[in-house]
């Protein structure tokens, strides 16, 4: 079986091919432009670096490439551009593209998150070739030396619709690391005002935590930044340990802390569906709790 | 100037419960209209006020998405009309057939300049409706727009991607897709709610648009409900000195 892969950032790409081994018998890459990086790949196909076009202007490239290739499956990473240029080929050829996938099976079957995490879905491809967005981790490496084969130039196809790009700016650096954080205290709706974040903050400095917060606290109030965003459709976080302050439970938010280690949680509804899934709860109102805790910790 | 504003209508997730087998149940789940789509309902709702653009809802479905409550909810959030392709033919539909469902539907509609769509759909969120639909209808289409300005016969849109933001100028007709963060979806009021009930709403089926059972690309092979972590739930009950201490002996290692 023949695998095609194509991604944004060249270690991405080298992590996919070098996972792709393991699924199937021939490994292909596409890139824009020279790589910087060796990836494990039979061949590759080099589409030459345009000036002045975004990356979503090589999705007739891509295409062009697929056609010539006849893989049986197109990886791609998942980022908000690649998922442009996968879903437009995938209109193109008739098909769907299986998104943010968690597993991935030697028969091609797949595994993701529906329904905000309250359920797993297994799928497969039902013709064609098919098209997957596979993220970092999901595939195992593969431990043989990369071996690169031939580099193949391939033509630049004129995008049919072009969108101009008036400016860029680099996101300001964020200061939280969440997923590399051993303990996190997430806030939720229960706190009521931004300026209460401090006594939070204070918490999490007592415990050499990180502050994460559920998506109303993010988007909504916008009290931190989207970065600091746990559940379904922000971060997945496995730290040793979670407090969820004023957080009610719901599984969008759960999801994303359910591969930590011990859950600890703190609301004053006693009904709150956080408590099921806690190992250590207080029924109690978070701003007596919360400083009493600050107070005693430190 | 005519928007178009795309809503998938799912279950309300709270009412879904999960069966002893793993499975889920959906027979208590009330409809309701996806959450990321209000934003997207929104987004044409402010921009018809400020341009006089009509705001036209498009939605499509198995037969029970055709329900009055729900057609009122979306019409009192902005649109001046609805479209509904409702046909149980078309129940559970993968992104490609629903990008295909819509692109006939608005085929059948006829005019439009700007196509909006949610990020994703709060039941799968495979985040591709947008894109294969501009795909289909031969537009320039974008997702992860965070601000949408128009002008003239373009729009300046904000486009936040991993680690960058950009400014993009995009000539219509073209199809967006916005980000749940980009506004707070109004809440309706009375006098909103009570206009909504005399909007013109159109239901087709399959036929009607021409599309009565597009092809599967994706076949679901089981859902199940993800087995949950045994947590031990030792929960202390009240925040008194007692009970906060109480608490404290429990978590304290887990926070030394």
């Amino acid at each position: 079986m023949k695998i095609l892969v194509f991604a944004e950032r060249n270690a991405a790409l080298a992590e996919l091919c070098s996972g792709a081994r393991a699924l199937g018998t021939q490994v292909e890459a596409i890139v824009i432009g020279a790589l910087d990086v060796p990836v494990d790949a039979d061949k590759v196909y080099s589409i030459p670096a345009q000036a002045d076009v975004m990356l979503e202007d090589y999705t007739e490239s891509v295409a062009a490439i697929m056609d010539k290739a006849g893989a049986a499956l197109l990886m791609v990473e998942p980022t908000k551009r690649c998922k442009v240029i996968a879903g437009r080929i995938a209109a193109m050829k008739g098909t769907s593209v299986i998104t943010d996938i968690m597993e991935i099976s030697a028969g091609l079957e797949t595994k993701r998150m529906v329904y905000g995490g309250m359920a797993i879905r297994k799928e497969k491809a039902a013709s064609g070739t098919m098209i997957a967005m596979v993220g970092p981790g999901v595939l195992v490496a593969s431990t043989a030396a990369p071996v690169q084969g031939a580099v193949e130039t391939v033509a630049f196809v004129e995008p049919s619709a072009k969108i101009k790009v008036v400016g860029r700016q680099k996101k300001p650096k964020v200061s939280v690391n969440l997923p590399s954080a051993k303990r996190v205290i997430g806030v939720g709706r229960g706190v009521g005002k931004e300026e209460d974040l401090a006594m939070i903050r204070e918490f999490a400095d007592a415990v050499n935590g990180e502050v994460g917060c559920s998506r109303p606290i993010a988007e909504a109030e916008k009290w931190l930044p989207k970065e600091a965003y746990i559940g379904v459709s922000g971060l997945m976080i496995a730290p040793e340990v979670y407090v969820a302050v004023g957080i009610s439970g719901q599984i969008q938010h759960m999801v994303g802390v359910n591969r930590a280690k011990t859950i600890i949680a703190i609301n004053k509804d006693k009904n709150a569906p956080i408590f099921k899934q806690a190992d250590y709860g207080i029924v109690g109102d978070l701003y007596k709790v919360v400083p009493a805790l600050v107070k005693q910790l430190k | 100037m005519q928007i178009i504003t795309c809503f998938k209508v799912v279950p309300e997730e709270q009412d879904i419960e999960v069966n002893s087998s793993g499975s889920l149940s959906f027979e208590r789940a009330k409809l309701t209209i996806s959450a990321y789509d209000l934003n997207a309902i929104e987004v044409g709702a402010q921009l018809a006020e400020a341009h006089g653009a009509n705001l036209v809802g498009l939605s499509a479905g198995a037969a029970n998405i055709d329900e009055s409550k729900l057609k009122k909810n979306a019409l009192s959030r902005g649109p001046e009309s609805l479209y509904l392709v409702a046909d149980n033919g078309l129940a559970d539909m993968d992104t490609y057939q629903t990008a295909a469902v819509l692109q006939a539907a608005i085929a059948k509609i006829g005019v439009y300049d700007l196509v909006l769509c949610g990020e994703g759909s709060a039941d799968l969120y495979a985040q591709q409706v947008g894109v294969q639909l501009g795909q289909m209808l031969n537009v320039p289409t974008i997702n992860s727009v965070s601000k949408v300005t128009l002008e003239g016969q373009h729009v300046i849109v904000e486009r936040t991607l991993e680690d960058e933001v950009e400014t993009l100028e995009i000539a219509l007709p073209a199809v967006i897709s916005v980000t749940s963060d980009i506004n707070l979806p109004r809440i309706p009021s009375m006098k909103q709610i009570l206009a909504a009930g005399k909007k013109e709403s159109t239901t087709w089926t399959g036929a009607d648009i021409g599309l009565s059972s597009p092809v599967k690309s994706i076949e679901t092979i089981e859902t199940k409900a993800p087995k949950q972590t045994d947590r031990k739930q030792e929960i202390v009950e009240g925040d008194s000195d007692e009970a906060v201490q109480k608490f404290l002996e429990k978590i304290a290692k887990e926070l030394k």
